[in-house]
């Protein structure tokens, strides 16, 4: 056929390029007609480049902002009472179990012994314990002065830069005058850390104190709390080991941006609105984050490639004509409906389940939350089953028939060619449409925002496959709960646009490799 | 070949296509049909585009059982004496009797040892040796094992046209049928390796009964012994590939060899 001559349009065509013609102040209608098409498919590439775009630029400030505050968590001395803090809390561990074996213990003897050894445990502490509540008085002291400074400073320059970019001489001077008098001197950091380095010595050696007592006490500990005792020693040796940190320590040592970066993406702690201080470690989301995927693509990944099997290679005509609409219909339930399913529904059945005396082998089980890790995991399951379904069905689809009909003609069975030759041609097909499912969870927001539990801690991987039972708090349920919350431009808003950097890169990543897959292995044209 | 014509005298015709009607649920494709495939002969189809010699080819090994609402309405089609519509026929058996070569070459996505065992596999053989030895065999017969044989577990589908045409072949006859279909395997190939598939066929004929359907009347009159001219759904003429095209019996016939065809 040969094209449509530009010249000669058809009777339809040429009214209505006619009527273009005189509207477009005699531009070229086809030309226009192009252009309309080419922008609009154009404006979806520029949208997402300015996503992109809008999305480093807040970001970008986070790592010098996380920078600096980390520079300040040094010189005030907080990262010095932190270390001297963690054996501090491990004592309170040790003795609150001990409390606790003394609430059940049999015997008054038994309880009086445990009395005792908790007494000792407390007095022993007692010393270090003082000290370091003091230093922390002091650095959160310096953190404060420091904060006040910065604020002040970011004011002045704010106020030099309206200064210098105005024309009018007196508003110039007044505002010179103004930065002038806002000027405070900087802290004086060596001044204000030599009150803590003074006391480094004492607390050195009140630590190594209480590990010589706490030795002693041990032994006399009683069988019954079997587990205290051989928690002693190991706590001790964190005890010398937090010592020699300390006399090593020194708040002169530079922070690097790359110790800001690490920190983020490597870092097991998010802890915001702190009063004491705030990190932005993004570890505990992205395990919340791939083990609610791994949970849906492991309960997904089975159900919809099946289905699409059977939908594409043995169903009849009217089985196709209700798998294919029911299944996409799933789509279409909003994901805060599914939410509330998880919390009233799915919650109360795993949890009922779980507590069943027959299953009471598998790990986890009974479980104690009911909104947890599975929950969220088999709901977005559900969500991800249409976009699966649709696309491994397509990829069976596009499998050459020239394939089965030679398999037939072989004399293979309808299984055998369904197992040995069609699946197999279309795995690349089947695994992008499994990794664009991962895509879709991974992005998804309200149902895990509302049924994973929202718990911000790395899940304790001691428990095995029980884990997935556990509560935990995603890349996304943050960034949907926290920035509506917190001032724009602070350091927490600009972690949470590092976090959306983070989930689009994520996101993009699995999609490139969808793609990749499917490319590799593409068929020759039928 | 004075060996092969020897014992073809001894064999009933392998395939005996017994006055049949077929249709596409109500549209007739073929009228009365009677036809003899020879023991070890090259029986070829010719005839204008549509006159169903796809249909027939694909009758013999029940292909169109594929097509809602194909069948044979009327009368039977015997592969070595055995109505293949019968109730006790295995689909499975009559086509490891009866082996296809398609038009357009359909390796699969595999490597060329899978390809080639897989009529095998799919019959349950497991054992390495058979299979092996079967390879072997399929591809010597198919004139590739010397080409191919240091690149076995190499990707079906990089392998040129004809390679991958002569290796359907192969997997064809790997399984040993009676009989091999082949619908127009050469009319996606060079002139080169449809030369080489001629020979090939000639040399197949030694070990099978071979019905080719082809466009090309100069491949006809090289490869098959007897041809059978096809119009509109009926077989209008049947008879050694010589005489048809020497001395035609039917007008139609002489009119479509000469391209006088209205
Ligand atoms: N699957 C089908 N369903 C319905 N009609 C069909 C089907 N396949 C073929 N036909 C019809 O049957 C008739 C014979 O077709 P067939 O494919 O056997 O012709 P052919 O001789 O092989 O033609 P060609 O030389 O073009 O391959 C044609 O009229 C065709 O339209
Ligand atoms: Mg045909």
């Amino acid at each position: 056929m040969p094209p449509a001559s530009p010249t000669t349009p058809g009777p339809f065509g040429s009214k209505l390029l006619r009527k273009s013609s005189r509207s477009m102040l005699g531009m070229d209608p086809q030309k226009i007609i192009k252009t309309f098409f080419g922008a609009n498919s154009g404006i979806t590439i520029v949208v997402l480049v300015l996503i992109m775009v809008f999305l480093l630029r807040e970001g970008a400030g986070f790592l010098s902002t996380y920078h600096h505050e980390l520079e300040v968590y040094r010189k005030a001395g907080l990262e010095f009472c932190d270390i001297a803090d963690t054996p501090l809390k491990q004592q309170q561990q040790l003795t609150s179990a001990l409390r606790r074996a003394k609430a059940s213990a049999a015997s008054d003897e038994a309880k009086r012994a445990l009395g005792d050894a908790e007494e000792a445990f407390e007095t022993a502490i007692e010393p270090a314990d003082e000290i370091v509540s003091e230093l922390k008085t002091h650095a959160t002291e310096t953190k404060e002065l420091a904060n006040e400074f910065h604020t002040l400073e970011v004011g002045r320059l704010q106020l030099l830069a309206a200064a210098y970019s105005t024309s009018d001489p007196t508003r110039k001077a007044d505002l010179l005058k103004e930065a002038e008098l806002s000027k405070v001197d900087a802290p004086n950091y060596e001044e204000r850390i030599a009150a803590v380095i003074d006391r480094r010595e004492e607390l050195a050696k009140a630590l190594t104190d209480y590990t010589t007592v706490l030795g002693t006490a041990a032994v006399a500990l009683p069988d019954a709390v079997a587990d205290v005792k051989t928690a002693v020693p190991a706590h001790i040796a964190e005890v010398h080991a937090a010592v020699k940190k300390l006399e090593t320590w020194s708040w002169q040592e530079p922070v690097s941006f790359f110790t800001a970066a690490r920190s983020f993406f490597f870092g097991t702690g998010w802890i915001t609105n702190s009063s004491w201080q705030d990190f932005y470690g993004v570890v505990p989301l992205l395990t919340g984050s791939l083990l609610i995927s791994l949970v849906a693509l492991l309960i997904a990944t089975p159900i919809s490639v099946s289905a699409a099997i059977y939908t594409n290679q043995f169903a009849s005509d009217q089985e196709k004509e209700i798998i294919k609409p029911v299944i996409e219909f799933i789509q279409a339930i909003p994901s805060v409906v599914l939410g509330f399913i998880g919390i009233a529904v799915v919650g109360d059945l795993i949890k009922g389940v779980s507590q069943w005396e027959i299953l009471s082998w598998i790990p986890g089980f009974p479980i104690q939350e009911r909104l947890n890790i599975f929950n969220a995991g088999f709901l977005l399951a559900f969500m991800a089953v249409p976009t699966m379904f649709s696309l491994a069905e397509d990829a069976l689809n596009n499998v050459p028939r020239a394939y089965s009909e030679a398999s037939d003609a072989l004399g293979a069975t309808k299984l055998q060619t369904v197992f040995r030759v069609i699946v197999p041609a279309a795995i690349s097909g089947i695994l992008a449409a499994i990794l664009l499912g991962l895509g879709r969870v991974i992005g998804e927001t309200m149902v895990v925002l509302l049924v994973a539990g929202n718990r911000i801690a790395i899940p304790d991987f001691g428990d095995g496959l029980g884990v997935i039972f556990q509560p935990a708090h995603t890349l996304t349920g943050i960034i949907a709960q926290e920035l509506g919350e917190v001032s724009r431009g602070s350091s927490h808003w600009q972690a949470l646009f590092m976090v959306g950097i983070l989930l689009f890169v994520i996101s993009l990543s699995v999609n490139w490799c969808a793609r990749t897959i499917a490319k590799r292995f593409e068929h020759p044209k039928a | 070949m004075p060996e092969t014509a020897s014992s073809a005298a001894q064999h009933a015709p392998v395939v005996q296509v017994r006055d049949m009607d077929f249709c596409y649920g109500s549209k007739a494709a073929l009228h009365s049909i009677h036809l003899d495939v020879e023991y070890h002969r090259v029986t070829a189809l010719i005839g204008p585009s549509g006159c169903g010699k796809s249909t027939l080819l694909r009758c013999i090994n029940r292909m169109n059982d594929r097509v809602a609402g194909a069948r044979v309405s009327k009368g039977e089609i015997l592969v070595k004496g055995k109505n293949i519509h019968d109730a006790d026929v295995d689909l499975t058996q009559l086509r490891r009797q009866v082996g296809m070569v398609f038009q357009k070459s359909n390796p699969f996505p595999k490597t060329i040892y899978e390809n080639v065992a897989y009529g095998l596999r799919v019959h349950g053989v497991k054992d390495k040796t058979t299979l092996d030895e079967a390879v072997e065999r399929s591809l010597t017969q198919a004139a590739l094992w010397d080409e191919l044989k240091d690149r076995l577990q190499a990707h079906a589908l990089g392998l040129s046209g004809g390679q991958q045409q002569r290796l359907c072949i192969a997997r064809a006859i790997a399984t040993m049928p009676d009989v091999l279909l082949m619908d127009e395997p050469c009319s996606a190939l060079d002139p080169i390796a449809t030369l080489k598939i001629e020979e090939l066929i000639a040399q197949l004929a030694r070990n099978y009964s071979v019905v080719i359907v082809t466009h090309n009347m100069q491949q006809a009159v090289r490869v098959s012994d007897f041809t059978a001219f096809l119009h509109l759904g009926k077989l209008v003429e049947f008879a050694p590939t010589e005489e048809l095209f020497t001395n035609p019996r039917e007008k139609l016939t002489d009119s479509y060899l000469r391209g006088t065809f209205s």
